[in-house]
């Protein structure tokens, strides 16, 4: 295994395992190095229920995807390592792994992904407070386990809010970002409620629904219009709990120009895209940039897409800002193509 | 202590006693001023199944609060308070005492059905407005209006007698809006009918119908139309 014949990819979310695939599909060799001990990156890790816009379960949708890759010769795989030390440039890379293994590249994939908004940096929404307060990630969860229940003391519960915008357009947290997906994922999540759980209503507090491009009437108008989930613009100031045990969000309700003090039986944080959490370790060892807001800096886009500040090494995904899967995938595809593009120009240049 | 900037509260918001006395202490007036919170507690969630079970309320779920319903509207051109736009996103969400505030001008809709022809969520705004005033009036949060009264008598006349007589009709109509039975109006009518009995016109009627004449220069017009309607509706079957 030579350099001249191997992409790098670092991270087995959506966006590398569609590179190494892409990688191996045209005849090199791929080695993908994840952190944790799974493939499948954050729908596999967070539990993520029926994934947008096709409606498959997380788990036979990216199922798939991983056995695509654990079946195929031309792919190596490390779990739970990091990429501890790189090497030399592009054309003739040596990746040292934290398992002590060398891996010799001429180019690499970086997908590395996101880290999920903590909630508990925002503790007026009651997150880590009280029970009943949930992030989406966990609300999937229940979701998969086909049970809505209180978690504070298994009630059906009567009404569930989703806020919109945690960890998101927020200045004061320093997210100056809109994480994209949220929107969709929120509509999706309250249809899938209301299926489960029939007699629950669903409140969405938004300040704008961005359900873009084709998920518009997919999403957020069958959700309001065929599972009568409630749109309230509001953005909820905090969450707090009334004597019976209800949950309570306060705020105000932007049409109505009145506070609302409004009882509540779940409420859920539509928690935003953080740039990965390593992301400045990761800056560091590849010896990349970053933008302004931590995610991992693009090169310009025209001629050089999926490129990142540093020849020979590209990036997918939710790496370079929030994203959703089937974009992750897509751009996982084109930079596993430029990856091998760069393989055979560095072949032609040792010719 | 005097509110200073009323105008900043719903009038209904201040409570206050002209005259009342606490423990021996006299605190009439403003004295005992008190307002009551405004902020909303809850919501109604099935009073948009409510609306919707009226003719015209049917597509009021689908609303996303864009405006053009009111930006459109004529009555809203003429009162800022006619808002087509805010009162259905009351009716989804079931905050009752805030549509009962207006529930004295929602009525004002004149049909003229710009909101609905421009509306990209096809709620159909107009049928909302007429579903909101037949549920305001029929659970008597405002008067009946004169045509439900017209309707009530015809329906009765229909369903007790298989057929309506005309003048029992109008009888009926006066009697249930509270109207008086004589009206000057029908005085004057009837006295200017005895006045100006048209026996020419009479005459003339009874004429055409032996003799069938037609419309000053027709001509060919007739025959026109005719040929004009046969390819119209060629062309609607063939297109």
């Amino acid at each position: 295994m030579s350099a001249q014949d191997t992409v790098l990819v670092v991270g087995a979310g959506p966006a590398g395992l569609s590179a190494a695939a892409t990688v191996a599909a045209m005849g090199k060799k791929a080695v993908i190095v994840e952190k944790e001990d799974v493939l499948g990156g954050a729908p596999i890790i967070s539990g993520y229920a029926k994934l947008v816009p096709s409606g498959e379960w997380a788990k036979d949708a990216i199922g798939r995807m991983v056995s695509r890759v654990e079946g195929d010769g031309n792919v190596s795989i490390h779990k739970s390592t990091k990429v501890s030390q790189l090497d030399g440039e592009a054309g003739n890379f040596t990746a040292t792994l934290s398992n002590g293994s060398k891996v010799e590249a001429g180019s690499i994939v970086l997908a590395t992904g996101f880290t999920h908004f903590d909630s508990i940096n925002k503790p007026e929404w009651g997150f880590g407070t009280y029970e009943d307060v949930l992030t989406t990630s966990q609300m999937e969860q229940m979701v998969a386990t086909g049970k809505i229940q209180c978690p504070s003391d298994g009630r059906v519960p009567e009404r569930v809010a989703i806020l919109l915008c945690v960890g998101s357009r927020d200045r004061q947290i320093g997210r100056e970002w809109c994480s994209k997906i949220c929107c969709t994922v929120s509509a999706n999540l309250a249809m899938e409620i209301k299926e489960i759980s029939p007699s629950t209503d669903v409140f969405i507090y938004y300040m704008d629904i961005r359900t873009f491009g084709l998920y518009e009437d997919k999403f957020y108008w069958k959700s309001q219009e065929e599972f009568k989930t409630k749109f309230v613009k509001a953005r909820i100031a905090e969450v707090t709990k009334s004597p019976d045990g209800r949950l309570l969000v306060k705020g105000e309700d932007t049409l109505v120009k009145r506070p609302i003090v409004i009882p509540m039986d779940i409420v859920v944080h539509a928690i935003g895209m953080d740039p990965n959490a390593l992301n400045p370790e990761i800056a560091k060892t590849f010896g990349i940039g970053l933008e302004k807001h931590g995610f991992i800096d693009k090169a310009e886009q025209y001629t050089n897409s999926q490129g990142t500040t540093r020849k020979g090494i590209y990036t997918c995904g939710a790496s370079t800002g929030p994203e959703d899967i089937d974009t992750s995938i897509a751009q996982g595809q084109s930079a596993g193509s430029r990856a091998v593009a760069d393989l055979f120009s560095a072949q032609k240049v040792a010719v | 202590m005097a509110i200073h900037e009323k105008t900043l509260i719903d009038p209904d918001r201040i409570l206050q006693h002209d005259h009342l006395v606490v423990d021996g202490v006299d605190v009439s007036g403003s004295w005992n001023t008190m307002i009551s919170p405004r902020t909303l507690v809850d919501y109604e969630p099935d009073f948009e199944k409510i609306i919707q079970s009226y003719g015209g309320g049917e597509n009021v779920h689908r609303c996303w609060q864009c405006g053009s319903c009111t930006n459109s509207c004529t009555m809203y051109a003429q009162n800022v308070d006619f808002n087509p736009r805010y009162w259905i996103y009351l009716i989804r969400l079931g905050l009752k005492a805030e549509l009962m505030k207006d529930k004295d001008i929602i009525w004002q809709c004149v049909s003229c059905n710009k909101c609905t022809n421009i509306c990209p969520k096809d709620v159909r705004p107009e049928g909302v407005m007429k579903a909101t005033a037949h549920w305001l009036e029929e659970n008597g949060y405002t008067p009946k209006t004169l045509s439900t009264h017209f309707d009530e008598e015809f329906t009765h006349q229909c369903l007790e007698f298989g057929r309506i007589e005309d003048t029992e009709v109008m009888m009926g109509f006066f009697k249930r809006s509270g109207q008086p039975l004589v009206q000057t109006w029908i005085i004057n009518f009837g006295k200017n009918l005895s006045k100006h009995m048209p026996l020419g016109q009479l005459a003339k009627m009874g004429l055409n119908v032996v003799f069938r004449p037609k419309t000053k220069s027709w001509g060919r017009t007739g025959e026109v139309l005719a040929e004009y309607v046969k390819t119209q509706k060629e062309a609607a079957h063939h297109g």
